[in-house]
């Protein structure tokens, strides 16, 4: 009895080891099972043939793409334990199955793979049962229709199947290769299984339980040989298919390293091979024809075949299936790459070298096709997030680096861009591209100038060797120059820079001469600096070069006006509306000269033309607007230690505060992401952005007051303000600026699908058309509608200084002066550089008779910017007034000289970008 | 253009005007048998002026409309050639001809924004998520995945974008030209299998030339049509990109890599992020990869046999292998500026750098737990993972014991 029990338990365990292929214990346990059982010899001699031939195997493996060597003496001991087994005929049928099936290997092994046919021909593969059946069994069938698969291919006509057409060849090798191949799937997954089993039951012993199991040469050529075969037939369909059957397997420790390279390969496929047309999903059927297979091959005609048992496979409810190529390459790449990112080989010792190649390789292929797929589809962002867990591989990786600022760049991530940026120039000082990418970011939407002269003037060291990109050098530094001339308070440092610019743009222009971005910027700076006659000659090249650029049309306007030839200029602003419908920058301009040449009546239906075009713009929303709210929040909340960081410089450097121009500079285009008051069109984003604004709210203690009387987050106010600052020409408030930096950063990275009409937030573009109707109104003396366009605007950003401003304007209008004053003050306690507003404010104060007050206020006004002649006339007036002639005198004759060249809106709204 | 060639085109053209409703899928599937009809309409493309091109345009137009997938794919193969055809008269602003390449072009962008029922169409796109199950994987193999805020932030979230509804367009204006031109691309785009190799040249042309006209490498390419410089947008090129992608694994080895640096050339001119990321992306990922360039335009796909055994060595610190070591927390200071934002559920102990840490990882831990759970809809892997955790740490520790590495950090256990 007891003998009975232990022999079971030995039984048992001679299975474990078995499924568990520690062949080296087999002959202890044999000796022990012979000692017990008679009857059992022959299963002694069939296993101890199996663990020899197994043993030597491991000894000697096989290698991919090599043939069997043939016999060996250590295998004649192999074959003998076999005969032995087969011969005597006293096993069970299950054992007698199995040593047909050993000695077969054992023929293949030998390279006799006619007998290796035979032996198979003797058991019926196709009826042995997977139901039930250990282990070890599972594994030893795969191997044997594998093995099975690699004879055939070996022996051409030798199939003992009865059909010798090439064709059910080949399709009977496929099939025996699929067959291996799922049930290989199965044995690992009952492997996996067995071995939890075994951790949860007994203790964690220490010992080859952990120890990672690997896949011999037959069941990995089960596995791998038939999509193999069937792209080198050029039969995509089935090849994809067959990746597909083998991804769809729930997933084992073993196949893990082949999930990660099959998902990548068939992500290569679906990016390079396949289209949205000639796409289906995973869980359809193939098309019957399709394009990817190789028309001039006949594809033998797959048949289904049926296995008892299959690999189980992931399963559920709403398991995600992809609808279209990108999406699927997508999934399989992000499994892919988590896998490839645990593999990321960290130490740097030399001995670890190989291994860091070979884990630096696999991840950046898979970043690489990250990109392609993401780049399709426009998803900056998230490839952003992608590449930046690919640093952990990137040290000293110029490839992985670059890539990552790109995609912040992309992403509209501008600040963090930068920072990689100088590690990119760091690792390759001699591409002229990189300092010049970093330059276009601080010139736009961060507004670093310092920044950006220094990456500048390293393209423009660079001398010669720059190439075509010297002249973009000289390009750049020209604007940096130009922003700051503009940002300057001193006259004299405006002119200094606003020379600098000039002489680097003309420098740009001979080097590149048929560049006309270089001869544009030339003409607009000597616009600027009030040389309009020759900033015409300009920019009339500049249009020879480039007939339909936008901004050099819109400069000839400002030109023409400029020297108050108003019909052609408004002429020229229609004749760039028919090219550019929806610019709104135009109408805006185009408003302006038709109040004066057409009369108030048409600029006010050009304002009600502009709202219609902001509808048909704006209101074609998609929804992807909806799903953008919450992702708006996220990423405030992600953002908020990076913009701490970022922005502090400003606060102690005046110099680099940023300025209104700037944010009309911004190309990016930007999506509706602010509630709306009731009337307009649906906004699809309410509650959810507004915390997120807090986020910006925060670093705003002092101005939170303002935001108190109403419910929009105060942080876009400065936004607008900044923007609406463009007819100032200075500068807003720092913080403003620093708030309007910070909205442009994360209003630019939601882009991917965004109105791509103007450069404009749409909102800031509302108000703004309801403050030109205003001003129209204002000039035809029509108090009560200029005061409801005023509140239209104030509904969007009631804390906005223009909206203030235009508030102040209105009451003036009623005649109430008191009121008038007020609203001033608030415009400048939020903006108090605003000059439009200190030049009415002197005004009143002149009208008080606060002579002196007045005159500090006009005097303020004509240092932050010198050209406003209406503000030197002023300031004459005042002068006058208090009886000082002589400098009333010189003040009245600047403000005519000025006037002269003054243009209708200032060329400083046209954005300066590279 | 020789008389052959215009007899063919003629056929084509009064033949599909008098065919039956009922005939139109045979004769579609017939059109491949034409085979000296395609380089003739080639001709009739790039020969501006030739009488044919309106009869020919309109035609192009019908079978568009047809509806018929495989007219509208013989459509669709002569965009490249269109677009070239039609930015180069734009460059030259030329005022007469191409109005009919314009229309068709039109014509071709309206009715790809509606859907049958002629409205708006929205495309929309899945971004798939780990966090998700797919028919590929479930979450929970994942789950020591880096708790990252972005990876709880886009938790369980399946993010959808859309692109549309788009507008229709009577005329191009410089504003909308590379809105609709973008756009064809991308249709375009959407049937490369099916498209012909002179179809992918002419694409890889079409990429090369509106790169460097009027640009020094002009002469390089020894082009000696137009020679203005023609304006483009990034997502332009991203989409000629992806095209080239294709030319360029499908048997257009030369042309496409070609057509690629010439786009690449222009983007670093342009400073176009975008087109240079996916760019670079493709010049790299087909680095090491052998490309095949045979006229039958084989499909040069292959795969081999890959070890599944890891190739790297099992004694190198990989991610995975420092997963359960604990760092020594230098920078206590940092942390706790840090730990608000990144945890802004609860209140987080105090951290010191003597005792707690090892209680702040596994608070981490327990909190990527619960999260799993929510996400399988069950609550029972909290109960489970306790365990799995031990196992893990126990093994990292083992793994430290083999590695011999001298213990940097606090090894907390």
């Amino acid at each position: 009895m007891t003998a009975r029990k232990s022999g079971s338990r030995l039984e048992s365990e001679i299975e474990r080891c078995r499924s568990e292929t520690q062949w080296d214990k087999i002959p202890e346990l044999v000796r022990q099972l012979s000692a017990k059982l008679i009857s059992n010899d022959d299963l002694g001699e069939l296993l101890l043939g199996e663990a020899k031939l197994q043993q030597y195997l491991k000894e000697n493996p096989i290698k991919q793409g090599t043939s069997p060597r043939g016999p060996r003496p250590r295998l004649q001991e192999v074959r003998k334990h076999l005969t032995a087994a087969l011969d005597r005929g006293n096993l069970k049928p299950e054992y007698m199955q199995e040593a047909s099936l050993i000695m077969a290997k054992l023929c293949y092994v030998e390279a006799d793979y006619r007998e290796a046919l035979n032996q198979y021909g003797r058991v019926n593969l196709d009826e042995m049962q997977l139901v039930g059946a250990p282990v070890y069994r599972l594994s030893m069938i795969a191997e044997a229709y594998a093995t099975k698969g690699l004879c055939l291919e070996k022996v051409p006509m030798a199939s003992p199947s009865l059909s010798n057409r090439p064709a059910d060849r080949d399709q009977e090798i496929i099939t025996c290769y699929e067959k291996s191949g799922d049930i290989a799937l199965l044995y690992l997954q009952e492997v996996e299984k067995a071995l939890s089993a075994g951790i949860q039951n007994r203790s964690p012993k220490p010992g080859p339980v952990t120890q990672e199991q690997e896949l011999g040469y037959f069941l990995e050529t089960g596995l791998q040989r038939a999509h193999v075969i069937h792209f080198k037939n050029g039969n995509l369909t089935h090849g994809v298919g067959r990746f597909r059957e083998i991804l769809r397997a729930v997933e084992t420790r073993t196949t893990q390293n082949l999930r990660m390279t099959i998902a990548r390969q068939l992500a290569e496929i679906l990016l390079r091979g396949m289209c949205e047309q000639s796409y289906w999903n995973p869980l359809e059927d193939p098309p019957h024809h399709s394009p990817l297979d190789d028309p001039l091959r006949h594809n033998p005609h797959i048949k289904d075949y049926a296995l008892s048992r299959r690999p189980r496979i992931y399963s559920g409810e709403n398991l995600f299936c992809p609808q279209e190529n990108t999406e699927e390459a997508l999934l399989l790449l992000l499994i892919s790459e988590s896998m490839a990112n645990r593999d990321a080989v960290l130490s740097r010792i030399p001995e670890h070298n190989n291994d860091r190649i070979i884990s630096l390789q696999s991840a950046s292929l898979v970043y690489d096709l990250l990109t392609i797929a993401l780049g399709r589809r426009g998803q900056y962002e998230m490839l952003s997030e992608c590449l930046e867990r690919a640093m952990k591989f990137a040290f000293e990786e110029f490839h992985l680096w670059f890539q990552l600022a790109l995609s912040l760049m992309a992403a509209g991530k501008s600040a963090r861009a930068v920072k990689v940026l100088k590690e990119c120039i760091r690792l390759k000082p001699d591409d002229p591209t990189i300092p010049l990418l970093a330059v276009k970011l601080c010139i736009g939407n961060l507004h670093w100038l310092e920044e950006g002269e220094r990456f500048a003037k390293i393209v423009i060291d660079m001398g010669e060797k720059a190439a075509e990109f010297r002249a973009k050098g000289y390009l750049a530094i020209g604007l940096v120059y130009s922003l700051k001339a503009t940002d300057a308070s001193l006259r004299g440092m405006q002119e200094e820079y606003q020379k600098k610019a000039l002489s680097a743009f003309q420098r740009a222009q001979s080097l590149s001469p048929t560049d006309h971005l270089a001869v544009f910027y030339l003409a607009l700076q000597l616009a600027v600096s009030r040389q309009i006659p020759e900033a015409l000659g300009y920019v009339r090249q500049a249009l020879q070069l480039q007939g339909d650029d936008v901004h050099s049309l819109h400069l000839l306007a400002l030109l023409l006006s400029a020297q108050k030839h108003y019909h052609d200029g408004l002429n020229i602003i229609e004749m760039a509306l028919s090219e550019y419908p929806e610019n709104f920058i135009l109408l805006f301009t185009k408003v302006k000269l038709e109040t004066l040449c057409r009369g108030p009546e048409e600029a006010l239906l050009s304002c009600k033309r502009m709202l219609q075009i902001w509808k048909s713009c704006y209101n074609l929303t998609n929804p992807s607007d909806s799903g953008r709210g919450s992702s708006l929040l996220d990423r405030a909340v992600a953002d908020r230690r990076q913009l701490n960081a970022m922005s502090l410089p400003d606060f102690s450097d005046p110099e680099t505060a940023s300025h209104a121009s700037s944010s009309l500079s911004g190309s990016e285009p930007v999506s509706p992401i602010f509630p709306l008051p009731s009337f307009y069109p649906p906004p699809k984003t309410e509650s959810t952005q507004r915390p997120s604004s807090h986020a910006f709210c925060d670093h705003h203690a002092p101005r939170r007051r303002f935001s108190s009387a109403s419910n929009l987050p105060d942080a876009f106010f400065h936004g607008f303000d900044s923007f609406i600052g463009v007819c100032s020409v200075h500068a807003t408030s720092i913080a403003a600026s620093r708030v309007e930096q910070a909205l442009s950063e994360v209003a630019s990275s939601l882009q991917s699908s965004a109105p791509k009409q103007g450069p404009l937030h749409p909102w800031m573009t509302l108000a703004q058309i309801w403050l030109h109707a205003a001003e129209v109104y204002i000039g035809m003396g029509k108090a009560a509608e200029a005061t409801a366009c005023t509140q239209e605007a104030a509904n969007l950003f009631p804390m906005s200084h223009n909206v203030l401003f235009m508030k102040g304007q209105v009451a003036e209008l009623r005649g109430n002066v008191d009121e008038a004053k007020r609203w001033y003050e608030e415009a400048l306690s939020i903006s108090p550089t605003h000059v439009k507003t200190m030049q009415r404010m002197g005004l009143i104060l002149h009208q008080l008779q606060r002579y002196s007050l007045a005159e500090k206020f006009l005097r303020d006004a004509v240092q932050v910017n010198s050209t406003a002649h209406d503000v030197w006339n002023s300031l004459g007036e005042v002068l006058q007034a208090q009886g000082n002639d002589t400098a009333a005198t010189e003040c009245f004759l600047t403000a005519l000289e000025l006037e002269a060249s003054c243009p209708i809106l200032p060329f400083t709204i046209i954005p300066r970008s590279l | 253009m020789l008389a052959m060639d215009q007899g063919v085109v003629e056929e084509w053209l009064s033949e599909y005007k008098t065919l039956p409703e009922t005939a139109v899928s045979s004769y579609a599937a017939s059109l491949k048998d034409k085979g000296s009809l395609v380089p003739a309409l080639y001709k009739v493309i790039r020969e501006n002026y030739s009488d044919l091109l309106e009869p020919v345009c309109h035609q192009l137009f019908e079978f568009y409309r047809s509806g018929e997938p495989r007219l509208q794919r013989f459509t669709l193969q002569f965009l490249p050639e269109l677009v070239w055809s039609y930015l180069s008269v734009t460059a030259c602003r030329d005022p007469h001809c191409s109005g009919c390449i314009e229309a068709l072009l039109l014509g071709i962008y309206n009715l790809e924004i509606v859907d049958k029922d002629g409205q708006s169409k929205v495309l929309s796109f899945t971004i798939p998520s780990l966090s998700k199950p797919s028919v590929y994987h479930e979450p929970s193999s994942f789950g020591s995945l880096a708790l990252t805020e972005g990876a709880l932030a886009n938790h369980g979230l399946s993010r959808v974008v859309y692109s549309g509804p788009h507008l229709q367009r009577e005329t191009f204006t410089a504003q909308n030209r590379f809105e609709v031109l973008t756009f064809l691309l991308l249709c375009y785009n959407a049937a490369l299998s099916y498209m012909t190799s002179s179809s992918l040249q002419s694409l890889c042309q079409l990429s090369s030339r509106v790169s460097i006209c009027g640009y020094p490498r002009q002469q390089l390419r020894r082009y000696k049509g137009i020679s203005a410089r023609l304006m483009v947008t990034s997502e332009f090129l991203v989409q000629l990109i992806t095209g080239i992608h294709f030319a360029l694994c499908n048997g257009e080895v030369d042309l496409g890599s070609k057509a690629l640096d010439d786009v690449l050339y222009r983007s670093q001119l342009e400073l176009f992020p975008e087109a240079l990321l996916v760019g670079n992306a493709i010049k790299s990922s087909l680095h090491g990869a052998t490309l095949k360039s045979n006229k039958e335009g084989t499909r040069s796909i292959q795969v081999e046999i890959t070890p599944t055994a890891s190739r790297i060595s099992r004694n190198a610190v990989t991610s995975l292998s420092i997963r359960g070591h604990r760092w020594k927390r230098h920078e206590s200071q940092e942390d706790s500026v840090d730990s608000p934002d990144s945890c802004p559920t609860g209140p987080i102990p105090e951290i010191s750098v003597t005792g707690v840490s090892g209680e702040r990882l596994a608070n981490g831990e327990a909190l990527r737990c619960r999260t799993e759970g929510e996400a399988l809809g069950g609550a029972t892997e909290v109960g489970v993972d306790p365990r799995g955790q031990e196992v893990r740490r126990q093994k990292s520790v083992r793994k430290h014991l083999e590695d011999g590495t001298p213990s940097a950090g606090r090894v907390q256990l």
